[in-house]
């Protein structure tokens, strides 16, 4: 083969391939616009679905219900992985180290329906006993914090060894006790693997269906659970509709955020050779 | 009466380190029973190669290592059980370790506000320390947007803000380029020197030590090999090692042939050599004998004297301005470095590769070396 037609080769492959990745997300937001009641035959434009979405009260209120979730569950999350990636980072050796470290990366490797399973079935044996917990609510974000640690303790963990250990040394060496290093020093300077550890188990919790399945009682379905039951019995436009504006929030955020950690990275980087110049 | 006013503190030094080791895992010695005394205002350097133990013992002078022997003293006081953040000690990071969330006043602020100094004498201080390293016009920088000349004297102003009563300096220079480090080493011994803090350094840089330093402790295997100015461990090494640290040396070995009060004569495979008595030695003994290589003169001329001079050819030579280095290959096959000040002898002047010529130099330019 000579080097256009690998070249045309080349481009082609590259085609084929972003067109089997969003060829259907296009396919679903165009279809969003439909008029038709069925999803697959195209009749003409209109916004008659985003009107039906609005009137959705059971998909509102699963939409609601999942952002609450993904909200809560994300910020216990952060907030037990920032410990746990702490103490395994800091403490060397200590008793039931090596059980710490493999049980809060078990969740990550372990499939999400046995996990939802082992939940449910110790929910159900702990609500017999106890009278409590029912399922709903609290047992959905118990499950999404359980998953949500594992990878916040990951997140966390990997900044805490690329941070210079001297930094909390001069701290201390300054004078700060060793709460005062944590507040003053690690946590600023952890800030951005927070905010990451923050999207990531937000996403995760967001888009969860199996543990939530599991989870949830009556009355307590969230978006994605309300999207896989209403598919099994024919899809209604609506939830094109749906997927479209979470599609379209979803890209605003990334592109935000992307532009913005680009042009501090790009800032840094006149500051560092301004700085050399001087 | 006179005596007794005066306290037994009075002849004590600032810090006094006595019996110190730090032992690893059960039997790795990082520090090896390490004594020393460092009078208040003196510049001390502690100079090795790396894993000589000399980043472990000034990080316990820190406090981020506790000793598994010995005591630290500070001013009278027993400090080794105390935590780093209450000695009265601070410590320039070699990578300086700048909090890079923080502005360049508010790392200089950082360690006075931690001791709930009042607002307006942390801003008055923090103002003097800029001035003093001259970076008032970049308080408000973020480390990153200062070169690494300017991030180190930020280090050096925050380190000594709190006026403690030792600087402990951590390879001060090590992340400069060769051409700042010289005036940053002139500029950084004035700072200390205005200040007048007590200063222990580490560093893996013997001219770095030489030129800073009041005195030095040379390092190997977590002990000292050798303490003193910095003078006289170049003129008088106690032994091979740290005459080999110290600056470039030639090294003759060889038996000891006679022994007399004043002189001992070695007889080495180019030469015999009379050197003054420095260390105990018996006859037949093996020592070394070091010549540093500025100590010695060339000469086409076979010198007249019977001992201390060597033959040999030219095999390299370069040109350095101020002065000219020879390599002189011996008839044993000894390459002997040579330097020779360009204006000392014309008669040099034309000495090109391949000569025949004839090193030679004085009694006192050799130091006897048993160990």
């Amino acid at each position: 083969m000579n080097s256009t037609a690998l070249k045309w080769f080349g481009r082609s492959w590259m085609l084929l391939v972003y067109a089997f990745l969003f060829l259907p997300i296009f396919t679903l937001v165009a279809y969003s616009f439909n008029d038709s009641q069925l999803v697959t035959v195209w009749s003409h434009a209109s916004l008659r679905w985003y009107k039906a979405l609005m009137h959705d009260r059971d998909l509102i209120a699963a939409v609601m219900l999942s952002l609450k979730i993904a909200f809560l569950s994300a910020l216990v999350s952060v907030f037990f992985g920032l410990f746990s990636a702490f103490a395994l980072h800091r403490y060397r050796r200590f008793t039931g180290r090596g059980l710490l470290s493999s049980l809060a990366s078990t969740p990550l490797v372990m499939p999400d329906v046995i996990v939802g399973l082992s939940l449910l079935l110790m929910l159900v044996s702990v609500q017999q006993a106890l009278g409590y917990p029912e399922r709903g609510l609290f047992t959905i974000l118990l499950g999404h914090a359980l998953l949500g640690t594992a990878y916040a303790t990951v997140v966390v963990r990997s900044r805490l060894t690329e941070m210079d250990s001297k930094l909390e040394e001069a701290a201390m060496d300054l004078g700060c006790r060793p709460w005062q290093v944590f507040t003053l020093v690690t946590l600023p300077l952890l800030m951005p693997a927070l905010l990451s550890a923050f999207l990531l188990t937000f996403t995760l919790s967001f888009d969860d269906v199996v543990l939530s399945s599991f989870l949830s009682g009556p009355g307590y379905s969230t978006m994605p659970m309300v999207i896989f039951s209403r598919a099994r019995l024919g899809l209604n436009p609506s939830i094109n509709a749906l997927a479209t504006v979470t599609i379209v929030v979803v890209s605003v955020v990334v592109f935000a955020s992307t532009l913005y950690s680009l042009r501090q990275a790009r800032q840094r980087k006149r500051d560092m050779a301004l700085a050399q110049r001087e | 009466m006179e005596n007794a006013s005066k306290s037994p503190l009075a002849n004590e030094p600032l810090l006094r380190i006595e019996g110190v080791s730090k032992i690893y895992d059960g039997h790795i010695k990082a520090v090896d029973q390490v004594t020393l005394n460092v009078a208040s205002g003196e510049i001390f350097a502690l100079l090795g190669g790396s894993g000589c133990g000399k980043s472990t013992l000034l990080r316990m002078l820190a406090g981020f290592e506790t000793p598994s022997q010995g005591r630290i003293y500070l001013g009278g006081t027993d400090i080794t059980e105390l935590p780093a953040y209450q000695r009265p000690i601070n410590m320039m990071f070699q990578s300086y370790a700048l909090f890079p969330h923080l502005s360049v006043s508010d790392n200089i602020a950082f360690g006075l506000r931690r001791d709930g100094m009042a607002k307006e004498a942390i801003a008055e201080r923090v103002e003097a320390m800029l001035k003093l390293v001259q970076l008032s016009q970049y308080a408000k920088r973020k480390p990153h947007q200062l070169s690494g000349g300017q991030q180190q004297r930020v280090a050096l102003a925050r380190s000594i803000a709190k006026q403690p009563k030792l600087l402990l300096l951590d390879e001060p220079l090590g992340a400069l380029d060769k051409k700042l480090r010289v005036s940053t080493q002139i500029e950084l011994v004035n700072i200390i020197e205005e200040v007048g803090v007590t200063c222990v350094l580490v560093t893996h840089d013997q001219e770095e030590a030489m030129t800073m330093a009041t005195r030095m402790a040379v390092m190997s295997a977590g002990s000292f090999l050798q303490v003193g100015s910095p003078k006289a461990i170049y003129q008088q090494p106690n032994s091979r090692q740290v005459a080999d640290f110290i600056g470039s040396v030639n090294i003759f070995d060889g038996p000891v042939k006679e022994n007399h009060t004043n002189y001992v004569l070695v007889q080495c495979a180019d030469a015999l050599l009379r050197v003054p008595h420095s260390q105990p030695c018996q006859d037949g003994m093996g020592v070394g004998v070091a010549i540093r290589p500025e100590k010695m003169a060339l000469s086409r001329k076979k010198p007249s004297a019977k001992v201390n001079h060597v033959a040999g050819v030219v095999v390299e030579m370069a040109y350095f301005g101020a002065h000219t280095s020879y390599h002189v290959k011996l008839a044993s096959g000894k390459v002997l470095q040579v330097q020779v000040q360009s204006h000392a002898d014309e008669d040099n002047a034309d000495l090109c590769w391949g000569d025949q010529v004839y090193a030679s130099w004085a009694d006192n330019a050799m130091v006897l070396l048993t160990q």
